[in-house]
């Protein structure tokens, strides 16, 4: 495998932002802890829906994660540069992390105020299938040797994995399940004194989100350059062996 | 147009002379049949229309799975698949080709399946035969797109047969969604309502389009 070494500009500016975006984490997690623990208790739910400042942001990065994915495949399939392929894997192993984790929260929610663990709403639905197209797509790229044509593969699947998101809405739009799950957050739904540490909680996920993705970009970068030894043992031998 | 009407023709002729995928397909979605009878309890009897068309479908994807997964696997013997990619035109029109053998293929086994499905478990499908016919149509375009294109994927991977159901499954729900509701509709009410047709088209046409435009990276030899 090939690995550009034009690339160095942009993967300076990502170690970069990595330090920045480190640094800004380090000081949120704190806020953060702070924030949720001094956070006022709910009249109704109690302490559980103290989840909502995990599981909201997770439920932003699991999505922002498979954004990434399509929109590098998709920059990958126009300028065949592996940079852009790198990051479409750190953004679905980032995602799927995310979405695993906001699969994870939902139901320990769910257990205390719905009363089960799981209810076939749509939304949750749909998430759940989400996370399937992007496991698949990570089995895709584990089963298939290292290499130009399974980044082009793995491109295309995440496009039509992002454009199954808007479909599935359709379907069960146009089928009216309902649901359980409540809407889109706004500004008055949040009770007094909530809104900080859910703002904080968003941006401190964000960031580790952003941290994460840049982190797992550069071990990519890393592996490309046979710095890091390769997971795949077979295809590092194959490297080795050369055709 | 040539190369579409080329390769629809090739797979046609070379299923004709062995017949392995359609009997393959045949075979599994009737053993599945069978396998419903056990697993649904005694006397099902009225109850069966309201279960029948999400058992039909699940045999008709199981089918369909075993059938694509032969689509490329025949290509790769004498490589021929990179004479394929060598077709001197956009190679959507190669993904046309062996997708609409697919859809031949599959609707094949399905017929015959339904068939054996109605007298065994004596369900009247012959009442709405036109309204269902559109929507085994509908349902298996969707499926031989994105199978088409993921079992060229899926051919050229490790774990080819494990694989395809992966990629595929997830895809499938959409299509899913409609065949089945439409399929209902069509058993109980004598026609498919309007909203199932619909979201069918949509999905359809969608992942004929991406899968069409998709086809020329994966085919890329």
């Amino acid at each position: 495998m090939t690995v550009t070494t034009n690339a160095a500009g942009l993967d300076r500016v990502a170690a970069r932002a990595q330090t920045v975006v480190g640094a800004a984490l380090g000081l949120l997690l704190l806020l953060y802890a702070y924030a949720v623990v001094t956070a006022p208790i709910d009249a109704t739910q109690g302490v559980i829906q103290k989840i909502l400042y995990v599981h909201v942001p997770l439920a932003y990065g699991a999505y922002l994660g498979f954004v990434v994915t399509a929109f590098s495949g998709a920059l990958y399939l126009r300028k065949a540069d592996e940079k852009w392929d790198r990051l479409a894997i750190a953004g679905a192993e980032v995602g799927v992390i995310f979405c695993t984790l906001m699969l994870i929260t939902g139901p320990i929610w769910a257990r205390g105020t719905w009363g089960k663990w799981w209810s076939w709403d749509p939304r949750l639905t749909v998430t759940l299938l989400l996370w399937f197209v992007y496991l698949a797509y990570l089995l895709l790229r584990n089963f298939s040797d290292v290499g130009a044509r399974t980044a082009r593969f793995a491109a295309v699947y995440g496009l039509i994995g992002a454009a199954l998101i808007p479909l599935n809405y359709f379907v069960i739009e146009i089928f009216g399940a309902r649901g359980m799950h409540p809407e889109n957050l706004d500004s008055d739904s949040l009770g007094d004194g909530m809104t900080r540490p859910f703002l904080v909680g968003n941006l401190t996920l964000f960031m580790a989100f952003a941290y994460l993705l840049l982190l797992r970009w550069e071990v990519e970068t890393l592996r490309a350059r046979n710095l890091v030894e390769s997971v795949d043992p077979i295809s590092r031998v194959r490297e080795e062996i050369g055709p | 147009m040539r190369v579409f009407a080329a390769i629809l023709w090739k797979d046609l002729v070379t299923e004709w002379r062995s017949r392995d995928r359609v009997v393959a397909m045949l075979v599994f979605s009737l053993l599945v049949v069978m396998v419903f009878h056990f697993a649904l309890p005694e006397g099902t009897g009225q109850e069966i229309t309201r279960h029948a068309p999400g058992l039909l479908w699940v045999a008709f994807v199981f089918a369909a799975l075993i059938g694509l997964n032969r689509a490329f696997a025949i290509e790769l013997e004498n490589d021929a698949l990179a004479g394929l990619a060598l077709a001197p035109l956009d190679r959507g029109w190669v993904f046309l080709g062996k997708a609409v053998s697919n859809v031949l293929l599959i609707g094949i086994s399905q017929l015959l399946t339904a068939a054996a499905f109605g007298l065994v478990f004596d369900v009247d499908l012959l009442a709405s035969a036109g309204s269902l016919g559109l929507v085994f149509l509908l349902g298996t375009l969707g499926i031989a797109s994105v199978g088409t294109l993921f079992a060229a994927m899926a051919a050229r991977t490790r774990f080819r047969e494990v694989l395809l159901p992966i990629l595929l499954l997830p895809a499938l729900f959409p299509v899913l969604a409609g065949a089945v509701e439409g399929t209902l509709e069509a058993m109980r009410d004598g026609a498919a309502s309007f909203a199932s047709i619909q979201l069918l088209l949509v999905v359809d046409a969608i992942y004929w389009i991406l899968c069409f435009i998709g086809f020329d990276f994966v085919l890329d030899e």
